[in-house]
Parts: C-alpha cells; structure tokens; sequence
C-alpha cells in the first residue's frame, strides 16, 4: 500500500524533515507513527497527501509514485485518502451533514447516494442525532468524531490521523481510535501520527518511531 | 474470531461483512457517466445558489461592488451613445454633403423649378430641391430675427437657390458634381460646403477614439474591482478551500462558486449600468428637447436600443467572470495545499 524507498526531506532553509526513510505498510494494516515534536511525523502524513514532494528517494502509494505525480493528478489521489485533523478542519457556516457530505459531492455521488453514506459514516461514529446540527454547537470530542465520519464517508483505501485525540481527555481518546479499529477492520489501512506512547502502548499494533527525521524504530507498540 | 470482530464492526457501521471481506481496501463504487452529469449540474446548481446566498448576505456590500463597476461600465457607454446620438444630430453624410446653387438674381422665377428638375433627372444626384427668393428672404426673417429691419429693404437682395443632394459622398465625386453645375446656365455659385462635414467627421472620430482609450481604462479598473472583491472572498473561505482541496475537490470545483459570484456581479452591474443610463438619457433629454427647440428642431436624444442594452448586460457579465477566474487563478496558485 505505502512504500517509503531511502525517501528524504529537506526544506529550502536547509531545515531537514525526513532522512533517508524506508519501510512498507501493507494493506489494511493499522499502525502508529510516533516521535517527539520536529520528528518528521507531520511531514511524513504531508507527503503521503501529496502536499509536499520527496527530495529525494522513492515514495510509492497504492502504486503511484508521488515524487512524480502532477498536480492535476493530486486531487483523484487524495479522494483515496481520509485525512482526520488534530484541529479538526470542519467548515463552522455548515452542518454535520454538509460537512460529512462534503467529499462525496466532490466524488460526484447523487443525492440520496450521498444522504445513505452520511447517515452511515455519522452512525459509525455516534452523532446521527446532531446531522442537521452546526459543529460550533458540539463538544470537542463530537467535532473530532465528525471529522472522522468525513474522513471514512467516501471508503478510502487510506486514512490518515494527525495528532486525533491530542485535544480529548483519555476516555474520550480511546473511544476515537475505537473508531479507527472498526474502520480498519473494515479493511481501511489506518495511519496515525501520535505521540500519546500511552495510548499506543495499548493499542498493540506496528508503531514506527521517528527522532530527527531518522527512523529509530519498526515494530509493535508495548 | 477476526472475522467475529469484523462481522461486529459491519453491523456497527451498516455494512455488509461480505462485501468488505471481498472488498480489502474500501474506496467507493465508481459513478455512472449518467450520475457523473448529474452531479456537475447539481454541483453547478449548488455553486450558484451558493453564491447568491452569499451576496444576499451582504447586501450593502455587493450594491456598492456593483454600483462601482456598473458606474465604469455606463462611463463609456454613455458617451458612446451620446456620440451617437451627435451623429444623427449631424445627419446623414449624404445629407450634410449637400450642394447650394445660388441662382442669378436676374433669372425668371418659372426657370427655378425647370432647372431643379434638370438637375434632378442626372443619375448623380438623389433629390434636388427648389427654394424661391421669397421663400429664402421669409426664411431668412425668422431665422435670423432682423424681420423688421428686412421689410424696410427696397428689394428682396437674396438669390434663389437650389439644394442638391449627391448620391455618392465621395470627395472628388462631390467637386466634380459642383463643376458641373456651376456650368449649368442661370447658376451665380455653386457651393459645396464640406469642410464643416469633415470637421464633424473628425470630432467624432476623435469622440470615437476618446472612447475606446476609455473603455479600455475602465474595463481595467473593472477587472481590478472583481479581481479584488473576489479575493477578499477568497480570503474569507481560505479554509474552506484548503479542506476541500485536501479531501479531493480539484481547481475547477474550487473555482466555481468564485466565478459565479463574478458572473452574479457582473450581472448586477450589468443591469445597474443600463438602469443608469436609460434614466441618465432621459433626464438629459428634456434640456436637450428644449435646446434644441429653440432652434427650431425638434431633435431628441434616442434611449439605450434593446440590443446595445443587451450586449451592455452580456458583456458586463463576461468581464466579471473574467476578472474573477484571473482573481481565482492567481490566489488559488498561492493557497497551499496545491
């Protein structure tokens, strides 16, 4: 699914991101990416969305190599992706609804496609009774699960999760990567940017450990 | 007891745990090209709701945009139409290229009308019209308003004269015709005044040219009043460009809402121009009607005709579209993420 072949980052200040990163994820699987602040952890999830290039190695997803795709191909790629915010990213002058309902109206789905899979995805996720509801007028946990439904409501092959319950209280943080363990095992390969070690020390799955850029560590979380 | 947990994790989410056993990565069924065409009409549909919503919410705000260009747009376009209106104030060419022939004093008033008609019947002339010397000095008492003081002459001084208009208005054709005719027996003078016509056609064509250096100034200033409201709005949903950009949405969807709304202001302005000067024309109409009474004709400025109206309207609506995919195209380059 990801592959990361010798894959570097380094910033026109010289700043370097990532340092000659290599490892493979396979399909469907469920892992952790962890490290301090400055890791490369961000950076990592950024590539993966094509927002930032390679500067050097080879970063192949579901086959594509994105040092090479062009612009006009990024958007068809990111439709493959779900994206979960740690602020979220919800659009406050929309409903619950208009916002879940947002990547499937760029897909092109028809309205009662569209009205299915969003009643779904905000089931999946506990919040059916708040679709015609405004997002300022939800909690910060509720906010960051309509953030997910967006993020699942179109069947991504990939997910990725930067910092997704950095801002929830214990209880709440693992109720959310419940959330993740159900849509990965729905076959959705999960990735998730976390230096909660607590937190994913009891997940027990691959966590990959970044420091500086370098990749210190690959194995599962204990 | 994988599949256990899974089978409980489909029924969590509503799905079927068959289909996502035999389905390893999620991603959505593929839309027919039927539900693809429906979904860009719905998509355009939406965008323009969307961007009227959006400037009713700000009503003030889009008056005063509109007010703006439509003020830009009706500036050149008024004095189009003004010049326009100084053309037909002018005359035909042909008409204003006419030939006086002053007829000997000394000619029989029974000759006047022959030569007129002799005159008449040459191929180049199109109409040839006979004033007698008493009807040149009644005339030329009204006109002038020495009516009083002309009574007291002895004798009717004032020649009679002939109006010959040529059918072609060719310069040399034209001296040539006025050759010929002061040959004519019983013609004192033939006079063929175009110096005032070539006069008019020049001030006109430098209205003409003023014009067109204007409308380009202002279709400039137009173009930077829509690039820069559409930017503020741009800036106003930078986030919501930068989520729909990271869930998929590509330049085209996010640049149509932007360019609706130049299209919508566009129209308003549009619309407000050909308001401003359909009343701006008949409100200078009646000084004009009353000027030009004055002098005995009864002159009066033509409105706006439907189909410069018209084009005023359409060709409002495409500078706004535009200016607001020039705005677009130059802000979205710079948004990140590309």
């Amino acid at each position: 699914m990801i592959r990361f072949e010798q894959v570097g980052k380094r910033y026109a200040n010289g700043h370097v991101g990532l340092h000659e990163l290599s490892f493979r994820v396979r399909r469907g699987e469920f892992l952790f990416v962890t490290g301090h602040s400055g890791a490369g952890k961000s950076t990592l999830l950024r590539l993966l969305l094509a927002m930032e290039r390679p500067s050097s190695g080879k970063l192949l997803l579901a086959g594509q190599d994105l040092a090479q795709i062009s612009n006009a191909q990024i958007p068809y790629l990111r439709r493959q992706i779900g994206v979960v915010f740690q602020n979220h990213q919800l659009l406050f002058d929309r409903t619950v609804f208009d916002n879940v309902a947002l990547p499937l109206q760029i897909l092109g789905l028809s309205k009662p496609e569209i009205a299915k899979r969003v009643s779904l995805a905000l089931e999946r996720v506990s919040l059916s009774d708040k679709a015609e509801q405004s997002p300022a007028d939800l909690s910060t946990g509720q906010q960051q699960r309509v953030g997910i439904a967006r993020a699942v409501v179109h069947r991504p092959a990939l997910l990725l999760a930067d910092e997704p319950t950095g801002n929830l209280d214990p209880r709440l943080a693992a109720e959310i990567m419940g959330v993740f363990e159900d849509i990965n095992r729905l076959g959705t390969t999960v990735l998730i940017a976390s230096h909660d070690l607590a937190l994913i020390a009891r997940m027990r799955h691959r966590m990959l450990t970044l420091q500086r850029g370098r990749l210190i560590g690959d194995g599962e979380a204990s | 007891m994988d599949e256990q947990r899974n089978r409980q994790a489909a029924q969590r989410v509503g799905a079927n745990p068959q289909s996502v056993a035999s389905k390893p990565v999620a991603q959505g069924d593929e839309p027919s090209s039927r539900e693809l065409l429906n979904a860009w009409l719905e998509s355009h549909r939406a965008s323009l709701l969307d961007s009227l919503r959006r400037l009713a919410r700000q009503p003030v705000g889009s008056f005063f945009t509109c007010l703006v260009m439509a003020i830009a747009l009706s500036l050149p376009m008024g004095l189009a139409l003004l010049l326009d209106n100084v053309e037909r104030l002018g005359g035909s060419w042909q008409k204003a290229a006419q030939i006086s022939l002053y007829l000997q004093l000394s000619l029989d008033e029974r000759e006047g009308p022959r030569l007129r008609d002799e005159i008449a019947a040459l191929d180049d002339v199109a109409e040839a019209e006979w004033i007698s010397r008493s009807q040149a000095l009644e005339e030329f008492q009204q006109q002038s308003g020495l009516g009083e003081a002309l009574k007291e002459l002895p004798e009717n001084p004032l020649p009679a004269v002939i109006l010959v208009t040529p059918k072609e208005v060719d310069k040399a054709a034209l001296e040539a015709l006025r050759l010929r005719l002061a040959e004519l027996p019983g013609v004192q003078q033939a006079q063929l005044d175009l110096q005032w016509v070539e006069r008019l056609g020049a001030i006109l064509g430098l209205g003409d040219h003023f014009v067109f250096g204007l409308s380009l100034l202002l279709i400039l200033a137009l173009l930077l009043v829509i690039g820069n409201t559409i930017r503020l709005h741009i800036e106003n949903r930078r986030s919501e460009i930068e989520i729909i950009k990271l869930v998929g949405g590509t330049d085209a969807y996010v640049r149509r809402p932007f360019l609706y709304m130049g299209a919508l202001y566009g129209t308003g302005a549009g619309l407000l121009a050909w308001l401003v000067l359909a009343f701006g024309l008949d409100w200078l109409n009646a000084a004009v009607v009353r000027l030009a009474g004055l002098y005995g004709s009864d002159f009066a400025l033509q409105g706006v005709p439907l189909d410069d109206g018209l084009s005023l309207l359409l060709g409002a609506i495409f500078l706004g579209y535009i200016g607001a995919w020039l705005a677009v195209a130059r802000h979205l380059s710079e948004l990140q993420p590309r």
